[in-house]
């Protein structure tokens, strides 16, 4: 139990700390919301006129920096996240998220946790067939792949999956323009057909690692005594592999994940970037270029809560799955 | 490469910047920033006054009516379908990357979706073309009259015009709109209410009176052009009473050719609208403009022929584009300068001092940046300051070669350098400041650096952001910049009065509304205050004067041409503005002149 | 990126033997993966060192050429949108590439021991305080952080690029250290130096640190990809400074004028291998490291082999 507190503890602790950080940073910067408001309405507005709308959009000038943190923490808690001042001028930034989301969740979301499904079965198998064929071949040629860069594997793709074929796989977008998004057969299989080139590119660079760190680990729980011991007792090689050695490197490789969830957030950018793929990594990019504080803090705070909550979990399925955890707390 | 035309963009959509009119903006910014802006408070009480001048004097089509004297009326009063009599059909596809998906809102009195919202759906009262020389089009007012001291103004508003709704639209909606704006400041983009001495709006029957303080023909433009119409029995009601100026506009009503059916963040389609004022009119029956967030996407479809009407730059548009079919074609208007601006305040003694201005401006091959830095796509500039060939007949040759500016001259910049104390063992270093992501900047700042290095001048490139950028441009806080934020006008003396007039400046630090590099000389500010109440012909002197000074104090430095980005395909649609026929600008970011564009095409295979 | 990173907390902390350099580097000579890895990694730092020596191209920013030419005799990987010589940009590019990569990598490192083993020797709340402060870094987003700050603070230049990547890069290698540093607190060689009554500082420093010298590797070579990796996504979302000569900045110009699509892939191409094969070569030597650190994961003998499976 004091576990688990001390797990919520740390939860809390860090989403503050972010949060301030995410106060603080913007406006430390250079620029602030009333010169981006400028340029975004192409220098046509009177100052008192950017003031008025600055306003509306949420922001009071006036206050206090200190005022403007507590409701800044109570906004983002309420989820009061105000206007977009960028791109989407006046936009609320739920709404542009509530947008973006469902496109980063389905591609990179899907990707992601395909690619270490399959890189973690891949690796159990690599790690049991010791100096297989498997073992052989692929640890080698993932080191590769995990070290190529995102955009470049995204460019390689779309040079000789998409020109290089006529426009057979669609470089970017999430659909076809044109076409009005409905429950039909035909705009999901068009979004399928969309998702290819970048899921693709979120794969190749990041199933290596998962390989990697699962073939690894496996390979020391087998040395460890009681899987010895186990095979000593004569017990099934499947009930080994699984059991007991594929478990206990399972959960480590777990936490991982939860952890690295930040680094996907890093290949989104690039390759909703490359693909023109409007989510939340593109916004994110684009927030960040054109000064969209409110919609930036948002995102933020997003991100960092997801990769908060998902710590959070892999904890408690650890502290579940893994009586040692149990024991220290 | 997103915001390549960026620089483009900007400077066109407000023809004339008269912003920073606001009386009472004076308090400082936010205390959470730690940027300078209070400056631009600071100056709006003189900015008022320079905006007035801003507008200057109308343009020459408008002088010449001036010169008619009291009751001059803008021509044609009956309804005809300007683009001819075709068969309706026909479906356009635009392709003008955006950087972002489409926020849906079309909310005119919104600069940020306006330009997917006028010309389209919201019509001015007239259309003034600023490629031909001011050249006006009746739109929802079919004739004009102005008072004899041109203090006030009455538009006879069309009739039978109905709103895409199917309600009446009258008068009375012409002068809602403009006391919206007066009731809203947010509203008022061109200052009309607070820069310009716009006093009342008042409609009866079919006629609008628009009373102004002071002579107010500069603002013409601004009035009658840039302001779109709004219904009054939409924005009367519900959110859009309560925030007029952050209402979404979701399914805008207004009374041109298009509305929005339907808009999804991908795509816009717009569909004829049936009550169209004009008979005959549109031709084409739809427009798709998807938002690209990238140009390399939105440049594929026009190489392929799946977009037709393309506003973005294109690399080797030869080969990309052009060899692509015959069918392919571009046209790229000049419409104003970029500049190497060196700030001429005494604080910069490097950039204050005349011969290494003159030196600069002798050194560099302006052919060699065009043809490199901007692809060719947009021609050399002079130091005259006059936009080539769009402003041909105000541009005087023999003075520009009389003082050898005509082609580059090594010799003399490297003397002229030398007699300033530098040389190439005693380098003389500069900054110049640029704008991130507007690559062609940053090529042609490579060419110019390359070209200055073997006279001694080291030049670093820096690269700002946008908002960084422009804090130290406003505010003068820098030795040279590079920038084009210069408005186009009908005619060159709306650049050149932004660049050159003294009241748009401001001491450094404080923020300047368009000569930021602190040119001041009471000479130059006569010739523009001469300009206004001149007719035609002295006006094409005045500007030639004006050019005059560009040649003798250098104040800054033109480099190449900006303009309009343009390309069309003709397999299908016709009617394209062309370098014969300029009837609108090309762009489809250049509103309302989008409008004036979808009015005159057609679909060939519709016939 | 994601891979690297992740893999050393996992592996049980080594069962270390107090190697020394000897018998390191004779691990990586009997290490193929570690071999090929560190002649790649040569060969670039030869390039960055003398670039004079691969291309007769001294200035490769400058207009020198036709713009857009296919790669040709003269020019081998032809030319950029703005005539400048690709080939030559390559090579001159390696140097902030490398130079990115190590100085970052190292900067990340030395946060990474400092974090990590103190918090594992000090122990008591200071390791509660400092694993904390490891854990928040840990789940900030990184990346948009640094775009967040690399566009904001002094664009473009590489110390900002440097400083912020060491600052999001060393918290995965602190957690990873102090696990291992946490296994070895007991051991006797460390008890005996606490009874000799060595300061804490020396024990650390003399008596800790040597011991994890290949997992500190491991966690350099972690880093110095990342960074690699990182900076030239950076530069290539054209956050960098598009006047400085480096690979990512040349993948900039290259999407900017559309390589790929107008036909020029040697642009657009080849400075991403470059980076690709610098990273590879990290790669590799950290893949090796970790077989060398962990006796376990180390190529196995045929007999031994057998039993496995």
């Amino acid at each position: 139990m004091r576990y688990l507190l001390r797990r919520l503890g740390f939860f809390v602790l860090t989403l503050w700390a972010a949060m301030t950080l995410n106060f603080f940073i913007p406006r430390m910067m250079p620029g602030s919301p009333l010169q981006s408001l400028r340029d975004r309405t192409h220098n046509k507005l009177s100052p008192a006129a950017l003031t008025q709308l600055l306003q509306q959009f949420g922001f009071d000038p006036h206050q206090g920096i200190v005022v403007q943190y507590f409701q800044y923490l109570k906004d983002m808690v309420t989820g009061h996240w105000g206007y977009s001042i960028g791109g989407s001028l006046g936009e609320p930034v739920t709404q542009i998220i509530r947008e973006a989301l469902p496109w980063t969740l389905g591609l990179v979301g899907i990707a992601t946790v395909l690619a270490f499904a399959l890189g973690t079965i891949i690796g159990i198998v690599a790690g049991w067939r010791r100096g297989g064929a498997i073992d052989a071949v692929l640890p080698p040629v993932f080191v590769v792949t995990s070290a190529l860069p995102y955009f470049w594997v995204a460019l390689l793709l779309i040079m000789y999956l998409s020109l290089q074929t006529g426009g057979l796989l669609p470089n970017d977008f999430n659909y076809d323009q044109g076409l009005v998004p409905t429950f039909s057969v035909a705009f999901i299989r068009n979004v399928l057909w969309h998702a290819i080139l970048p899921g693709t590119t979120i794969l190749i660079t990041s199933i290596g690692g998962w390989i990697l760190t699962m073939r690894n680990n496996m390979i020391t729980t087998l040395a460890e005594d009681y899987v010895r011991m186990g095979r000593a007792k004569g017990l099934s090689n499947r009930k080994i592999m699984y059991g007991y050695a594929a478990r206990n490197a399972f959960l480590p490789n777990l936490s991982g994940f939860a952890m690295s969830l930040g680094f996907v957030i890093a290949g989104t950018i690039l390759v909703e970037y490359v693909f023109n793929y409007p989510g939340l990594g593109y916004r994110f990019y684009e927030a960040t270029v054109s000064a969209d504080y409110p919609l930036l803090q948002a995102l933020f705070l997003l991100v960092t809560l997801a990769v908060l909550v998902a710590v959070l979990l892999c904890d408690f399925a650890t502290f579940w799955l893994d009586p040692r955890a149990r024991a220290k707390g | 490469m997103r915001r390549m035309k960026g620089a483009a963009a900007i400077a066109a959509v407000g023809v004339l910047v008269a912003a920073c009119g606001g009386g009472s903006g004076s308090k400082a910014t936010p205390a959470t920033s730690g940027a300078p802006t209070s400056a631009a408070a600071a100056t709006s009480a003189g900015a008022a006054a320079t905006s007035a001048g801003t507008g200057g004097a109308s343009s020459p089509a408008a002088a010449t009516s001036a010169a008619t004297a009291s009751g001059s009326t803008a021509s044609g009063g009956t309804a005809t379908a300007i683009g001819g009599n075709f068969k309706p059909g026909g479906t356009v596809v635009i392709s003008n990357e955006q950087g972002q998906t489409w926020p849906c809102q079309f909310n005119p009195f919104n600069p940020a979706v306006n330009s997917e919202a006028d010309g389209f759906v919201y019509e001015p009262l007239v259309y003034v073309n600023a490629l031909k020389n001011g050249a006006e089009t009746p739109m929802l007012a079919s004739s004009y009259t102005w008072s004899a001291d041109q203090k006030s103004i009455v538009f006879t508003i069309r009739d039978g015009v109905k709103w895409n709704d199917g309600q009446a639209f009258s008068a009375a909606d012409v002068a809602y709109t403009f006391n919206l704006m007066k009731k809203n400041t947010a509203l008022d983009l061109y200052a009309l209410w607070t820069g310009a001495g716009l006093n009342s709006v008042v409609a009866a029957a079919n006629k609008v009176t628009l009373t102004f303080n002071q002579p107010a023909k500069p603002y013409f433009y601004n009035f009658a052009d840039q302001v779109g119409i709004v219904p009054e029995h939409i924005f009367s009601t519900g959110d859009a009473a309560a925030h007029p100026d952050t209402w979404a506009d979701k399914a805008p009503v207004g009374t041109g050719p298009f509305m929005v059916n339907p808009c999804t963040p991908n795509n816009i389609t717009y569909t004829a609208n049936p009550h169209y004022w004009m008979p005959n009119e549109p031709h084409i029956q739809k427009v798709q403009y998807p938002a690209y967030l990238d140009n390399g996407p939105a440049n594929l479809d026009l190489a392929t022929g799946k977009a037709q009407w393309g506003s973005q730059y294109i690399p080797n548009i030869e080969s990309f584009y052009l060899k692509k079919s015959k069918d392919n074609h571009y046209w790229f208007p000049p419409t104003q300068n970029v500049y190497l601006f060196p700030n001429n305040d005494k604080s910069h003694p490097a950039t204050a001092n005349l011969a290494v201005r003159q030196a600069i401006a002798y050194a560099l091959d302006r052919s060699t940046i065009a043809k490199i830095g901007e692809s060719g796509y947009w021609p050399a500039a002079n130091q005259t300051g006059i936009v080539l060939p769009t402003f041909q007949n105000y541009f005087d040759a023999s003075a520009l070669s009389t003082a050898g500016y005509d082609k580059p001259n090594i010799a003399k910049a490297a003397s002229l350098l030398t007699g300033a104390g530098y040389s190439k063992s005693k380098p003389l270093n500069l900054t110049v400041i640029t704008i991130t992501g507007y690559t062609d900047w940053d090529a042609s700042l490579a060419v110019i650096k390359q070209e200055l290095a073997p006279l001694g001048i080291n030049l670093t490139i820096q690269d700002l952001e946008q908002q960084t950028y422009d804090s130290k441009f406003y505010d003068g806080n820098y030795d040279l910049a590079y920038g084009g934020e210069a408005s186009a006008g009908p005619s060159p003396y709306y650049e050149l009065r932004q660049v050159l007039y003294s009241k748009n400046s401001a001491a450094i630090g404080k923020q300047a509304n368009g000569n930021y590099e602190r040119y001041l000389n009471p000479a130059v500010d006569t010739l523009f205050d001469q300009y206004a109440t001149a007719d035609a012909t002295t006006q094409v002197s005045l500007i030639k004067q004006i050019s005059s000074y560009m040649i003798k104090d250098v104040p800054v430095i033109p480099t190449t041409g900006s303009g309009d980005w343009f390309q069309y395909n003709t397999s299908d649609i016709q009617g394209w503005p062309t370098q014969a026929d300029p009837y609108a600008q090309p762009a489809a970011y250049i509103v309302p002149d989008t409008g004036q564009v979808l009015l005159h095409l057609y679909s060939k295979a519709a016939q | 990126m994601t891979a690297l990173l992740v893999s050393a907390p996992t592996t049980e902390p080594a069962r270390t033997s107090r190697r020394r350099g000897g018998g390191l580097w004779s691990a990586i000579r009997h290490n193929r993966k570690a071999m090929v890895g560190l002649v790649l990694f040569l060969l670039f730092c030869v390039v960055a060192a003398f670039p004079g020596l691969f291309t007769t191209v001294r200035h490769p920013n400058d207009i020198a050429y036709q713009p857009l030419l296919h790669p040709s005799g003269a020019n081998w990987l032809g030319t950029t949108g703005l005539g400048q010589d690709v080939y030559a940009q390559v090579i001159y590019g390696t140097r902030q590439s490398l130079v990115i990569a190590l100085v970052a990598g190292a900067g990340a490192t030395i946060l990474s021991v400092l974090f990590g083993v103190s918090a594992a020797y000090l122990g008591g709340w200071a390791d509660d305080l400092l694993s904390l402060f490891t854990d928040v870094f840990l789940v900030l987003p990184t990346f948009p952080l640094i775009i967040v700050l690399a566009t904001y603070a002094g664009k473009g230049s590489i110390a900002v690029v440097i400083i912020v990547l060491i600052i999001t890069g060393w918290s995965f290698g602190a957690r990873q250290l102090r696990a291992q540093a946490l296994s070895l607190r007991n051991r006797e060689f460390l008890e005996s130096a606490r009874v000799r009554g060595e300061r804490s500082s020396y024990i650390i420093i003399f008596e800790v640190l040597p011991t994890m010298t290949s997992l500190i590797l491991a966690n350099f070579l972690g880093a110095a990809l990342y960074s690699v990796l990182t900076a030239a996504g950076l530069q290539f979302l054209g956050l960098g400074d598009p006047s400085s000569i480096s690979w990512g900045t040349m993948l900039y110009w290259a999407q900017n004028q559309q390589a790929l699509i107008s036909g020029y892939p040697a642009w657009a191409l080849v400075p991403g291998l470059c980076v690709a094969l610098l990273g590879v070569s990290f790669a590799l030597l950290n893949y090796a490291f970790d077989e060398i650190s962990n006796p376990a994961l180390r190529p196995i003998r045929r007999a031994r082999g057998k039993r496995a499976s």
